[in-house]
């Protein structure tokens, strides 16, 4: 760490860093002229409620509860989405909510023996650093880094408590796997294919993959020959631009290396960029590119506004929080929703996303209090992809079947505090606006009011008429979806 | 219209309409008259009623070395014996002596030679027919099965996976697979926990609750979501959802079977397919042996050996065989040379030349096809590529292999894009 640290220090983008700044409308500025004729067919601002609701999703995985909605609401200051943004930030749901998604990112593939690696070690510890604000270039060190050792005193023992040991172990230990994890999510490129043949559109060669391998090796890597695996050659260790380590350097500060060439190499422009587009295409539906699966540069769509936002956060010295802020803070974010699947009008509004597994659990939880069992099933049946684009995702017959019939979740709901709450209201049209709120973190439209009234004007028994309103809710598209 | 939608007349594959869905589309105020054209329409699609497939795969790519291609003797043949099979002249590894019993029925082909050597890739293209190469998700063979021989109104899904399986690609929810982990169970959360009439007029408030975020910029979630819906509903009130639980199968037939996650999968195919679904994979996982190949064949292989061999005869018996393509089949071969590594001998990936098992749906059985030489290394006589199986495998199936899928963004492809059917494979 120490080594690093020096490096860190004499990054020369530190010195040009604070003369610097780009600010969310240079964004939206940047990214208007990259659309060009699009710009015509821009998306309308969001509603504050919207605007709360989806950032709330965003940094916390968690839904604004009524008493916050009236408060955004009602506030007059002009700031009060930027202030909402820096007050998200710093909640510790913020942490959480990216160190599960890091955390899936990372054992989504894994075929490690579950008994060796502790995904749980790993949230923790990368939940700590993103509240803290730890810089990313400092997380990936840690994660690459890492030596975890086997205790062979304690059965099944491989290190696995320690949190940073976690994306090792989740590579097995193996030089190949972390090779092509390291390509794959730390820089957005996929050469896993150099593996066993030259890259079929890409510039990478099967030596280049195997360098890099022999990279992660704690002794001499021998590359396997392509038709007969039992010849093998002996392979230095080379980074991707070509970068060697020193030869007498040991393995754990070779690991260290890997992890400066990474970050601070100016040449290196995939490491920044890789993480931009990530969050960004968690932000706003779409990325730049496909987040782990870029081939030749020039698949990048928009490439300059990436490359520009990527840039300047190598020049914030990678703060994680600077990158939400700066998305979040502009136009293109905070624009409404639509589903398009031509390239052309890319950004020009938000794509509605499906919410991650522990989100909708955490929705659920909201409405019937702690769940244990239901949780395990909704993120066993929603489980997805988080590497995947949004439009390569799909829902299930057995989501649908969970949410409508799982005979548990249905008896919570109409035994739960809420629906108490809903039958102690005064008038039906508290009890509907006081429904959406809850469940939806949004008041009705006046159409879902008058539908909503009449069917509990139509009604036998209230009871079992909130039962079935709240049911509805469940069941929406909206329940699941970042709108 | 979304109404209509979520409640969609639920005629069944016997061509039956169910009384609470015909009170449901009475009240919707559907005509007489309607009602009976599409009665009518539906007995034309029943007529066309035809082949299913029921897909073995073993995940990780068994060794051709261990299962049909043994080659005792040879510096590469290791430990494995080969045996005499039912069919003279046929031999395969001791490892399936309960195979060796039913070969009559089985055409082994033994000199397939694929493209793709990593395991994620190798199964895409085994269960696409297509390479993983740029941005477009080709669709699993059972899925498009499911769309051509599946009848689109359906009340339980036109394909079924036990164990996790591809997805339907670009060809979209209406054709995933539905997944299955335990063989014999109903699955989960398909009760309805209410009164019909309660949800009924939750659906309706449901759909309206969909179309006003469909206006909002959701239409492609909720279109998809509300087809899901559709399927679901008319999944919990179909009579056939007891092809899924063997409440009513004899114990001595789960004997017969197996008692392994194998053998009772291929038993709710033989039940699901009995039911009419066209397509049905069974996962069998474990066949990845880099290390210890000999022992780990002796772990893995009776399941399997038991399970198939009776799905046979028991296709057979009830005269579904002649209707139903059985494949037996991994993602690529493994290397004809042993490995070194610790702590006991295995075979890693290999592509060149593999091998698999072919039976029904008018395939002769009892025969070889291809042939690989003494070291197993190089096929000498008629190799058959990725292609040439699609081809097999739509001929089985009285598809068009030609036929042209469309990709999101309009592109036509072919089902399959080249290759011819393996000669012979048909008697």
């Amino acid at each position: 760490m120490q080594l690093l640290g020096y490096i860190r220090q004499t990054m020369p983008t530190r010195r040009i860093a604070q003369r610097i700044n780009f600010s969310s409308a240079d964004l939206d500025q940047a990214l208007e002229q990259e659309l060009g004729p699009a710009t015509q067919a821009l998306a309308e601002p969001v509603d504050d409620e919207t605007f709360l609701r989806r950032a709330s999703l965003d940094l916390t995985g968690q839904l604004p509860d009524p008493e916050k909605i009236a408060a955004f609401i009602k506030d007059a200051h002009p700031g009060k989405r930027s202030a909402l943004i820096d007050e998200l930030l710093e909640s510790p749901a913020y942490g959480r909510k990216w160190a599960r998604y890091w955390t899936s990112v990372i054992f989504y593939e894994s075929e490690a023996n579950k008994n060796r690696v502790d995904p749980q070690a790993l949230e923790n510890w990368l939940a700590e650093q993103f509240n803290q604000g730890a810089p990313w270039d400092y997380i990936t060190v840690m994660l690459i880094s890492a030596t975890p050792e086997r205790n062979k005193a304690v059965r099944n023992d491989y290190g696995q408590d320690y949190g940073p040991n976690n994306f090792v172990l989740a590579c097995e230990n193996k030089s190949t796997e972390l090779a092509s994890q390291t390509a794959r999510i730390f820089m957005g490129i996929s050469i896993k294919c150099a593996e066993c043949h030259d890259h079929p559109f890409d510039n990478w060669k099967r030596e280049q993959f195997h360098e890099l391998a022999a990279f992660f090796h704690p002794y001499t890597y021998k590359m396997p020959d392509q038709t007969d695996p039992k010849v093998q050659t002996v392979v230095q260790p080379r980074f991707l631009l070509g970068e060697k380590p020193h030869e007498e350097m040991k393995a754990d500060a070779r690991r260290v290396s890997i992890a400066a060439y990474l970050a601070y190499n100016p040449k290196n422009y995939w490491f920044a960029r890789a993480y931009v587009n990530r969050i960004w295409s968690e932000l706003l539906g779409d990325g730049f590119y496909d987040v782990d699966s870029l081939g030749p540069d020039s698949e990048v769509i928009h490439k300059p506004v990436v490359n520009r936002i990527a840039a300047n956060f190598r020049y914030k010295d990678f703060d994680p929080k600077w990158v939400f802020r700066l998305i979040m803070n502009s136009k293109a974010y905070q624009r409404e929703i639509r589903t398009s699947d031509s390239a052309a009008d890319l950004f020009t509004a938000v794509r509605p996303a499906r919410l991650r597994p522990d989100v909708i659990a955490d929705s659920v939880e909201n409405l019937i209090g702690e769940a244990p069992s239901i949780r395990k099933e909704i993120i066993q049946a929603f489980d997805m992809n988080p590497s995947l684009p949004q439009d390569a995702l799909e829902g299930s017959i057995q989501q649908a079947l969970l949410m409508m019939n799982n005979r548990e979740l249905q008896t919570r709901l109409s035994q739960s505090e809420l629906k108490q709450r809903l039958l102690s209201l005064p008038s039906d049209t508290d009890l509907v606006q006081s429904l959406y709120l809850n469940v939806l973190a949004r008041h009705a439209t006046p159409s879902e009011r008058e539908r909503n009234l009449s069917y509990l004007r139509e009604s036998e028994k209230r009871d079992e008429a909130v039962d079935d309103l709240l049911w509805v809710l469940l069941n929406s598209t909206e329940f699941r979806t970042k709108r | 219209m979304q109404t209509d939608a979520l409640l969609h007349l639920n005629l069944n594959r016997s061509g039956r309409l169910s009384r609470r869905n015909f009170l449901q589309t009475a009240a919707l105020g559907v005509g007489g008259s309607s009602l009976l054209s599409q009665f009518r329409l539906h007995a034309e699609d029943l007529k066309k009623e035809g082949r299913s497939c029921i897909l073995l795969w073993l995940a990780g790519a068994p060794s051709q070395l261990e299962t049909w291609d043994p080659k005792p003797g040879t510096p590469n043949g290791g430990e494995t014996k080969k045996i005499q099979t039912q069919t003279p002249g046929v031999e395969i590894a001791h490892h399936w002596p309960k195979i060796a019993g039913v070969m009559n029925e089985i055409a082994v082909i033994r000199a397939m030679t694929g493209k793709e050597a990593a395991h994620e890739r190798g199964t895409y293209h085994l269960h696409t027919g297509h390479r993983m190469m740029g941005i477009e998700k080709f669709p699993h063979f059972g899925s498009v099965v499911a769309r051509e021989l599946g009848d689109p109104q359906s009340d339980i899904p036109n394909f079924v996976s036990i164990g996790q399986t591809l997805s339907s690609g670009f060809l979209g929810v209406q054709v995933a697979p539905f997944i299955i982990d335990r063989p014999g169970m109903l699955p989960d959360n398909v009760v309805n926990t209410t009164s019909d009439l309660r949800q009924r007029r939750r659906l309706a408030l449901l759909s309206q609750q969909e179309n006003e975020f469909a206006q909002a910029g959701a239409a492609a979630l909720v279109k998809e979501q509300s087809e899901l819906y559709q399927k679901a509903n008319l999944m919990m009130t179909s009579p056939r959802l007891k092809a899924f639980q063997f409440d009513d199968e004899p114990a001595a037939m789960q004997e017969a079977y197996g008692k392994s996650q194998t053998g009772q999968g291929l038993l709710v195919a033989r039940r699901l397919v009995e039911a009419g679904v066209p397509f049905v994979e069974v996962r069998s996982t474990g066949w990845d042996m880099h290390t210890n190949v000999f022992r780990s064949m002796e772990r893995r292989a009776p399941e399997v050996d038991q399970g198939l061999s009776q799905l046979l005869l028991d296709l057979k018996q009830r005269g579904l065989l002649e209707k139903t393509l059985v494949l037996c089949m991994g993602e690529f071969g493994r290397t004809p040379k042993i490995n070194a590594r610790p702590p006991a001998p295995g075979r890693d990936h290999w592509v060149r030349n593999f091998n698999l098992l072919m039976a029904g749906a008018g395939i002769k059985g009892g025969q070889v096809i291809g042939k690989t030489d003494e070291n197993g290394q190089e096929i000498t006589e008629d190799p058959v590529q990725v292609d040439d199986l699609f081809q097999s495998m739509c001929k089985a199936m009285q598809m068009d292999a030609e036929m042209e899928l469309h990709t999101p963004v309009g592109r036509p492809v072919r089902l399959v894009e080249g290759g011819a059917v393996i000669k012979g494979l048909f008697g």
